[in-house]
């Protein structure tokens, strides 16, 4: 797994700003609205432009677009295509790889089981509860075994009981499958149960 | 209230009256067996085969040209867009005759183009391509501002999450903007469809008006009622009144209006959930 650093990143919103991310390290992202932790994200993820380099280990990745940076980035809205089945969001993230259909329908198959949404396969997002809906998201942003996983205040629009579920439930799966992660959140004890460390960011710079 | 309620169901009830009665008029100076015979006569197919091919052919061109430059519009803000969606909306708004002029001065021999493409022994004018010409010149304008919508409709993190899922940017464009935006498409398709069958001013200009070579079906009506020959004008006008009335239906089943016929009136106004 790949330690992750920035190295004077910074926009319009965020920084400038150095971190490093130990390899396997979870690192939870607190701070108030406005503060530039998804913007943060976005610009892990490749989504938007900044000065600065981010690095995964040696490779600078400043230049490298979103979709070859393998990177799994759960946004908060989670953004689940509606017109897809659970099972087909996820087989659009393997959509490209060199492996026949069934192969790779085994493999989605295999994530939505370890997500425990396998049950809701052949079901639109739209007729899915909150937490399903969540289960579902995790399961296409895991489905490429990313080397770096985002999740951005994925848990913030559930009820308290389904959130310790998922708590418990993303932990297991981070250790299992050994991923650095990164976390936005604005709840200290979601950091406190998912996170190795905690990082707090005020008007984009840490604190 | 009550007086306004009264005065406004009035002046709906005008309109649509006034809209029936034309048709109703147009219907009524056939009878059944005559209209019948009049959509037999071999004008008639000709101006609805020539119709249906040229449309068809202008909005697949329409769409090919319009759907990724609504999608650069919707998508990717640059300096003077403004005036380039202004020069886009030109042909909605201007009379096609007058585009067909302009298209004419563009495209004839004396002019540089016109020029050019004589050479290549491509012929435009005044033959069936001049009538896709002026068709897809009307759609694409159509298309173009209807798709931008669409695609403007769709949350832009949708493709952002697709990229991350590591789709590049065509791929994000083809299995996740479009099939969001696919009900928009659709309906810019449709209008522009039926903007097309129904061109008239530019097709005179640019394709001429001569029978059975560049006669669609609004031609048709306009030669056959010039020449007294109504029947086959009442024919031709009929069918294109009933591809539009379809078109219409269509238009209003792709935006999700239930069917007025099954809709029950609603004593208060109140939130969608």
């Amino acid at each position: 797994m790949p330690a992750l650093f920035l190295d004077r990143v910074a926009n319009a919103v965020l920084g400038p700003l150095d971190l490093r991310v130990g390899a396997g390290e979870a690192v939870a992202v607190l701070g108030p609205s406005g503060a530039g932790k998804s913007t943060l994200l976005k610009i892990i993820a490749g989504l938007l432009p900044h000065e600065g380099d981010v690095r995964f280990d040696d490779r600078v990745m400043t230049r490298v677009p979103a979709h070859r940076r393998a990177v799994g980035y759960m946004s908060q809205d989670l953004h689940l295509f509606p017109h897809l089945s659970v099972e087909q969001n996820v087989r659009l993230a393997l959509w490209f790889d060199r492996e026949a259909a069934g192969e790779r329908r085994a493999r989605a198959r295999e994530t939505l089981a370890l997500c425990a949404i396998d049950h809701r396969a052949t079901r639109r997002p739209a007729t899915l509860s909150g937490g399903e809906r969540q289960r579902a998201a995790l399961a296409r942003a895991l489905a490429r075994r990313p080397r770096v996983l985002l999740l951005d205040e994925p848990f913030g629009s559930l009820d308290p009981a389904t959130r310790r579920t998922l708590w418990t439930e993303v932990g297991a799966l981070r250790q299992r499958l050994g991923m650095t992660m990164l976390l936005v959140t604005h709840d200290p004890e979601e950091a406190e149960v998912l996170a190795d460390r905690t990082i707090h960011l005020r008007d984009g710079r840490l604190e | 209230m009550g007086g306004g309620r009264w005065l406004a169901g009035l002046a709906l009830a005008l309109i649509v009256l006034t809209i029936v009665g034309a048709v109703v008029a147009l219907a009524a100076q056939l009878a059944p067996a005559a209209l019948w015979t009049a959509l037999g006569q071999r004008e008639t197919l000709f101006a609805v085969g020539l119709s249906l091919r040229t449309s068809a052919i202008a909005l697949a061109l329409a769409l090919l040209l319009g759907v990724p430059a609504a999608y650069l519009l919707a998508r990717h803000p640059f300096p003077g867009q403004a005036i380039v969606e202004t020069v886009l909306d030109l042909p909605m708004v201007t009379p096609p005759l007058i585009a067909g002029m302009g298209l004419l001065f563009l495209l004839g021999r004396e002019a540089p183009l016109g020029h050019v493409l004589a050479d290549a022994g491509l012929t435009l004018l005044f033959s069936p391509a001049g009538v896709i010409l002026a068709q897809t010149y009307v759609a694409t304008s159509i298309v173009v501002r209807s798709a931008r919508a669409a695609f403007q409709a769709v949350d832009p993190d949708f493709a952002a999450v697709g990229a991350t899922l590591g789709l590049a940017p065509v791929w994000v464009f083809l299995l996740v903007e479009v099939p969001m935006a696919g009900r928009g498409l659709l309906s810019a398709a449709v209008l522009g469809w039926s903007r097309a069958l129904g061109e008239f001013g530019g097709t005179l200009m640019v394709a001429g008006a001569t029978r059975l070579h560049t006669e669609t079906l609004p031609m048709a009506v306009f030669l056959n009622i010039a020449s007294g020959e109504t029947e086959i004008a009442i024919a031709c006008a009929l069918v294109l009144l009933g591809l539009a009335f379809v078109m219409l239906l269509t238009l209003r089943a792709l935006a999700g209006e239930p069917s007025s016929l099954s809709r029950k009136p609603a004593r208060h106004a109140r939130l969608v959930p």
